[in-house]
């Protein structure tokens, strides 16, 4: 908006520069809703990961991705060294854990990594008003908050990926004939994409309904942190003393489990994870309708809960 | 817009909730300047302003903003600006990346948003504290903040809601100076919401007043300034023969403590104080112009 006007230069004398920084209106284009829905989804992707705030914010959502991603890489060079030392066929016989078993292995990880990171989305904003910012411009409430759920499903899905990405990337360079296992194994990569899917629409719904019912960030997360990881052993313990098709009702309210189950559907098999869980008795079309259940219903009512905000 | 057009025209404007009236029956338009909306707590000036910005639905009756109802049209809402008096800034983010932010959300493409947050910044007096994080600033940099922000996408008009709460009396006159600049130098019309007659009076145009969800008064502020203006005098001996005096002349009177308030809507109750002083031989001991308290504005109303 700085413009110069540049005088004709007098004889012998230095050629002058007048900057006027006076107000300028604005005469572009206005993008309107959409640019508006891309800003407050950026916006929230920044806000995840720590971007464009101090180095305290970084710590925690890089610190979980990269232990994430260390799992899977510990399980590719797990592989890799059995392969070399005990030979390929050792290592089919001794089982080792794969893509199908990463998200029954990192999933605690991954929902304490969403109950922590997903309040920050919403909580502040609530918290220290700049939602009524968000209100009185060209978006409405249902706008704002499915672009802050846009943001930290991808950051979700990336949290969720990068480690089986790295975990194929490691298997493929471990075996003695890398184009062999990939074109044995190709098919395990549209496999933990759906299942990262999975995993991280369930994570984002619930964790970003509970933040939506408070303004306090700690109170989400603790709640959260306690919901996935309380449920599972108190669920199991149940199931196993009572037992039978009430047993595996109890269990299919452990909330870790839920999206594993599906995983296990995606893979075709059980995860070391699941194997042992009554719940896998009521059949694949149960545990999937039970998933579809605790993802679009946190979902819708989040959805509503902003739909009609003012503020 | 052509001129002669109003910004904003309220029709018979009615807001209930559950059992309590917030607006009724209330039509006013609002052309290019600055109008100043006063009113005590309750008296309807924020549910007004939600309801031009589409926030909320009147019970009865129009709000219609730039042409467009903005429930309806929320595009109209990127050529407007709200800046609210409660705490509203991200504490961890700079003034700069904030701005940029809002720009964007009310629009503008990126490369344009970060030009015009570093403008509105300059002209709003942070531009070198942009980089700063929001939560370091004093309560009155933070106030211009919450004003870059209405300001930064360039709307055609913006709400003011208490731009003052909350600022010392230097921060207080840096404010409003700011708020004339906003309509003279930036031509953005605006709408300040006040219980401060005093602000209102320096920085706005017109006035409307609100009461218990009516429009009791509007107009001018020149208007306001000669009906909110009263003379204070103090005399030694003969105060009820001034007093007489006074009444004689048509000039309006209360006792007020050991003084007189005298009703001063011209500048010629000066010469009916003089002669009736010279009348009732009243030794003058103090007189002084005063105005008065909003309440008292109401209460005539």
């Amino acid at each position: 908006m700085t413009t110069h006007v540049a005088d004709q230069p007098a004889q012998g004398a230095h050629a002058g520069t007048v900057f006027d920084i006076g107000y300028r209106n604005y005469t572009g284009v206005r993008e309107g809703r959409a640019r508006s829905r891309a800003a407050v989804f950026k916006d929230g992707l920044r806000i995840a990961l720590g971007f464009g705030r101090g180095g305290r914010a970084k710590i925690l959502p890089w610190l979980f991705i990269a232990v994430l991603a260390g799992i899977g890489l510990i399980m590719a060079m797990i592989v890799g060294a059995a392969d070399r030392i005990a030979g390929p066929d050792a290592v089919q016989q001794m089982n080792l854990p794969s893509h199908d078993d990463y998200y029954g292995i990192a999933a605690s990880l991954l929902f304490v990594f969403a109950a922590i990171v997903a309040p920050e989305l919403l909580c502040r904003d609530k918290r220290e008003g700049t939602i009524n910012l968000y209100l009185v411009r060209p978006i409405t409430g249902a706008d704002y908050v499915l672009s802050r759920w846009a943001a930290f499903m991808v950051v979700m899905l990336f949290a969720a990926w990068l480690p089986q990405a790295i975990l194929f990337l490691g298997l493929a360079m471990s075996d003695r004939v890398p184009m062999a296992y990939l074109q044995a194994h190709w098919l395990d990569v549209p496999r933990f994409l759906l299942a990262g899917i999975v995993m991280a629409a369930y994570a984002t719904c619930l964790a970003m309904l509970t933040a939506s019912f408070t303004t306090r960030r700690a109170y989400a997360s603790v709640f959260l942190v306690g919901l996935f990881l309380i449920t599972t052993p108190f669920t199991v313990g149940l199931a196993q003393e009572i037992e039978g098709k009430a047993g595996q009702w109890i269990s299919m309210f452990s909330l870790l489990n839920i999206p594993l189950h599906v995983n296990d559907v995606i893979f075709g098999g059980p995860s070391e994870i699941t194997e042992d869980a009554p719940a896998r008795a009521l059949g694949p079309t149960v545990l999937v309708a039970w998933y579809f259940l605790w993802t679009l219903i946190p979902g819708g009512m989040l959805w509503w809960r902003y739909r009609r905000l003012s503020p | 817009m052509t001129a002669g057009t109003p910004l904003l025209h309220a029709e018979r404007l009615t807001k209930h909730y559950k059992n309590v009236v917030a607006l009724n029956d209330v039509s006013f338009s609002i052309f290019d300047g600055i109008t100043g909306i006063l009113g005590e707590n309750g008296a309807g000036k924020s549910t007004a302003i939600k309801i031009f910005l589409g926030l909320l639905q009147p019970t009865s009756g129009s709000a219609v903003v730039l042409g467009e109802n903005a429930s309806k049209n929320l595009g109209v809402r990127g050529r407007l600006g709200y800046m609210p008096e409660h705490d509203c800034l991200p504490s961890q983010v700079s003034a700069a990346e904030f701005l940029t932010h809002m720009a964007e959300v009310s629009g503008l493409p990126p490369s344009v948003a970060r030009t015009r947050a570093a403008d509105t910044l300059r002209h709003t007096g942070l531009f070198e504290e942009r980089y700063r994080a929001i939560g370091g600033y004093s309560t009155g940099m933070k106030q211009r903040v919450k004003l870059g922000q209405a300001l930064v996408h360039d709307p055609a008009f913006v709400f003011l809601d208490e731009p003052t709460a909350g600022l010392d009396p230097l921060g207080r006159e840096e404010m409003l100076a700011l708020v004339r600049k906003t309509h003279r130098e930036f031509g953005i019309s605006v709408l300040l919401s006040s219980h401060l007659m005093a602000d209102v009076e320096r920085t706005c145009d017109r006035i409307i007043v609100l009461q218990g969800g009516r429009v009791v008064q509007s107009g001018d502020v020149g208007h306001f300034t000669k009906e909110t203006e009263t003379v204070f005098i103090e005399v030694d001996t003969n105060r009820e023969a001034l007093v007489a005096a006074l009444r004689q002349r048509g000039v309006g009177v209360t006792q007020e403590g050991s003084g007189l308030t005298i009703e001063g809507p011209d500048e010629s109750v000066y010469d009916h104080i003089r002669d009736a002083l010279v009348e009732a031989q009243a030794p003058l001991r103090r007189m002084a112009p005063r105005r008065r308290a909003l309440a008292e504005l109401f209460e005539r109303a």
